[in-house]
C-alpha cells in the first residue's frame, strides 16, 4: 500500500471564474495522485436545476486546463456534480466536452467513467411514507414530487470508487456530496474512511481553507494511514489551524458532523497542528458507519416567469413614505389585475433589501433608495406587464405632502427579464439498499 | 470593544437551502474566551438582534478548537425563492459587525 495519497483541487466551483493556471501547474508539477474539481451546488439557487440549465460560463476553459494536462502526466481527473446542478444533461454537456476538447487536441485514447443522478419520480413517491425532510422542511408529498421539474439523488463515495475499478482516466460524476469524490479514491486506496471524508470536507473549496482570502488558487491534500496535511499552492497563501478549523464548520449547520450516504462525519476529537509554515496537520476524525442508508434528493419546483424592474428614490419623503409607495404600488397592481395569479416582492435598497425581516436598522434608512420589483407570473407577457405596472406605480405614487409633481421616482432601463423563478421543494432524505442503485456508472472512450 | 475588532472573520453562508450559519472566529483562544465570558453572544442576543424567535435558531455553539462561536437560523423560505436577494446566505452577518463586547 501507497504512504500516503496526494489529492489536488483548484476550484471549489468548476466554470464560475476560471482556475488561477499559475498555482494549478505549480501543483501539478509535484505530481499529485488525483485531480479533482467540485463542478456544482445548490447553493447558487433552485433555478438551475429546475431550469436544467449551467451556471458556471467557465466551465470550458477550466476543461481545458485540467484534461490536457493530468492526461500528459497520467493523473486521474474526477469531477464531481457536473453542470452545476448534477443533472443527466449537465452530465452529458461535460462528457462530450471531455471527448471534444480530447478530439481536438489529439489525446492518446483514454477512458472516461461517468454516471447519473437523476432519480424517477416514480421510485421517489414509492418511498414517501419513508421520507424525512431536512432542514426543517415538511414531509414530502406526491403533489410535491411531481411539482419538481426534476429530481436528483446525491451520491456518495461509491460511483468513484466503482469507476476507478473499472479504470476510469476521467470521470464526470452527477449530483454528489462535495467530500465524496475525494474520499473515494482515498477509500479505495486503503486509507481509514473517517480521514477520507475529512480531506474532502477540508479540500472542497480549494483556496478557501487557507488564508488571506482567495478563490480559484490551487492546494493539495495528502492523506496517510494517520493524519492529513493541508497545502496552498499560491505562494502568498498558507493554512493556519486557524484557517483549517475554521474551514471544517463552513457552510454546515454544525462543526461536528457531516452526513454523507453512507454514514456521518463525527470531528468532534479532530486535533489541528501547524506542521510547517503553510501547512497544517489534522488528526482525529472518524467515520461513523449508517445503519440505514438514506440518500438525499434535490428537487425544485418552477413557481413562473420573472422580470425585474428598478427605481430609485431621493425625495426624503418619499424615503421617509417608502411603505406607502410600495402599498400604492401593491393595491394598483391588485385593482388592474383581479383573479390573476402573481408574485409580487420589493426590495429596498438601502434599508432591508438583503436581510429583510432580520434588519435591526430598518428603520434608518439611507437618503437614497434603490428599489427592484421582482414579478412571478404565469407567462412571460403577464410576467412583463405586472412587473412593469408595478415598477411605474413608484413614479406615479401617490403620497400625500409630495412637493414634486414631475415623479415620485427615477427611472431608467426597462423592465428587464429574468430567469423563471424555481423554489426548493424537495429537500429530503429516502432508504435505498445499495449505495449504487440510484446512481448507474457507464463508460466511454474519449482520444484519437 | 465592537466585535468587528475582537473577531478575525465574522461570515454567514447557506447551511443547506433552507438554513443560513454564521461563524464568528477568533483570532486566539485568549479573544475567543473573553468573548464567551462576555456573555454577549448567546442565543438570547442573537434572537434579540434578528428580532426572531429562539426557535428560529436552529444551533448554537461554541467551537472551542477553531476559536469560534457558530450559529444557524431556519430561512423562512428556501434559498433562491422568488423574493429573496441573498441566495447564499452570504451577506446575513451584517449585524454582528457592531455587536458590543463588554
Amino acid at each position: 500500500m501507497k504512504q500516503n495519497l496526494r489529492v489536488m483541487i483548484s476550484t471549489g466551483h468548476l466554470g464560475t471564474a476560471p482556475s488561477s493556471p499559475e498555482s494549478y501547474y505549480r501543483g501539478l508539477e509535484t505530481n499529485p495522485d488525483y485531480v479533482v474539481a467540485d463542478g456544482g451546488s445548490s447553493d447558487p439557487g433552485p433555478v438551475y436545476l429546475g431550469e436544467d440549465i449551467n451556471l458556471g460560463q467557465f466551465a470550458r476553459e477550466e476543461m481545458e486546463l485540467f484534461v490536457p494536462s493530468t492526461r500528459k502526466k497520467g493523473i486521474p481527473l474526477i469531477i464531481g456534480s457536473a453542470g452545476d446542478s448534477g443533472s443527466n444533461r449537465g452530465v452529458d454537456e461535460f462528457v462530450g466536452m471531455v471527448k471534444e476538447i480530447a478530439r481536438e487536441q489529439r489525446l492518446p485514447k483514454f477512458k472516461v467513467g461517468y454516471f447519473y443522478s437523476e432519480v424517477p419520480k416514480a421510485l421517489v413517491k414509492s418511498k414517501l411514507g419513508k421520507s424525512e425532510g431536512l432542514g426543517g422542511f415538511p414531509a414530502l408529498t406526491a403533489e410535491e414530487a411531481d411539482n419538481a421539474t426534476r429530481i436528483v439523488a446525491v451520491a456518495g463515495a461509491h460511483p468513484y470508487i466503482k469507476l476507478l475499478d473499472m479504470g476510469a482516466d476521467v470521470i464526470i460524476g452527477g449530483r454528489s456530496g462535495d467530500i465524496a469524490w475525494t474520499a473515494g479514491p482515498c477509500i479505495r486506496a486503503g486509507f481509514p474512511e473517517g480521514l477520507a471524508y475529512h480531506m474532502g470536507k477540508m479540500i472542497e473549496c480549494a483556496s478557501l481553507v487557507a488564508e488571506p482570502f482567495m478563490g480559484k488558487e490551487t492546494v493539495i491534500g495528502t492523506i496517510t494511514k494517520d493524519d492529513i496535511r493541508i497545502t496552498p499552492y499560491h505562494p502568498d497563501q498558507r493554512c493556519t489551524i486557524g484557517s483549517v478549523a475554521g474551514h471544517s464548520m463552513y457552510e454546515r449547520e454544525t462543526p461536528y458532523f457531516e452526513h454523507a450516504l453512507g454514514g456521518t462525519l463525527d470531528m468532534r476529537a479532530c486535533r489541528y497542528e501547524q506542521a510547517d509554515a503553510r501547512t497544517v496537520r489534522i488528526t482525529g476524525a472518524k467515520w461513523l458507519l449508517a445503519k440505514e442508508l438514506r440518500v438525499k434528493l434535490e428537487g425544485a419546483k418552477k413557481i413562473g416567469e420573472r422580470y425585474m424592474g428598478f427605481v430609485g428614490v431621493r425625495d426624503p419623503h418619499v424615503v421617509k413614505n417608502i411603505e406607502s409607495a410600495i402599498e400604492w404600488s401593491k393595491t394598483a397592481v391588485a385593482r388592474r389585475f383581479p383573479d390573476t395569479k402573481y408574485e409580487l416582492y420589493f426590495h429596498v435598497f438601502g434599508r432591508d433589501a438583503i436581510l429583510k425581516e432580520l434588519e435591526p436598522v430598518k428603520a434608518q434608512p439611507a437618503h437614497e433608495l434603490g428599489l427592484v420589483v421582482e414579478g412571478v407570473a404565469a407567462t412571460d407577457a403577464l410576467a412583463e406587464k405586472i412587473t412593469d405596472f408595478a415598477t411605474r406605480m413608484f413614479f406615479l405614487s401617490r403620497i400625500p405632502g409630495v412637493k414634486g409633481t414631475a415623479g415620485t421616482a427615477a427611472t431608467t432601463k426597462k423592465t428587464m427579464k429574468s430567469s423563471p423563478g424555481y423554489m426548493w421543494n424537495v429537500n429530503h432524505t429516502i432508504p435505498i439498499d445499495d449505495p449504487l442503485e440510484l446512481f448507474p456508472v457507464h463508460m466511454t472512450q474519449a482520444g484519437v | 470593544m465592537r466585535l468587528y475588532d475582537l473577531a478575525s472573520t465574522i461570515r454567514s453562508k447557506n447551511a443547506g437551502v433552507n438554513q443560513i450559519t454564521f461563524d464568528i472566529i477568533f483570532p486566539d483562544r485568549k479573544t475567543y474566551e473573553r468573548a464567551v465570558r462576555s456573555g454577549a453572544i448567546t442565543r438570547d442576543s442573537i434572537a434579540k438582534l434578528y428580532k426572531i424567535p429562539e426557535s428560529r435558531i436552529s444551533d448554537f455553539v461554541t467551537f472551542e478548537v477553531g476559536n469560534a462561536i457558530k450559529f444557524t437560523i431556519y430561512r423562512l423560505r428556501p434559498s433562491g425563492s422568488p423574493g429573496d436577494w441573498d441566495i447564499l446566505g452570504c451577506q446575513q452577518y451584517g449585524p454582528l459587525l457592531d455587536l458590543e463586547i463588554p
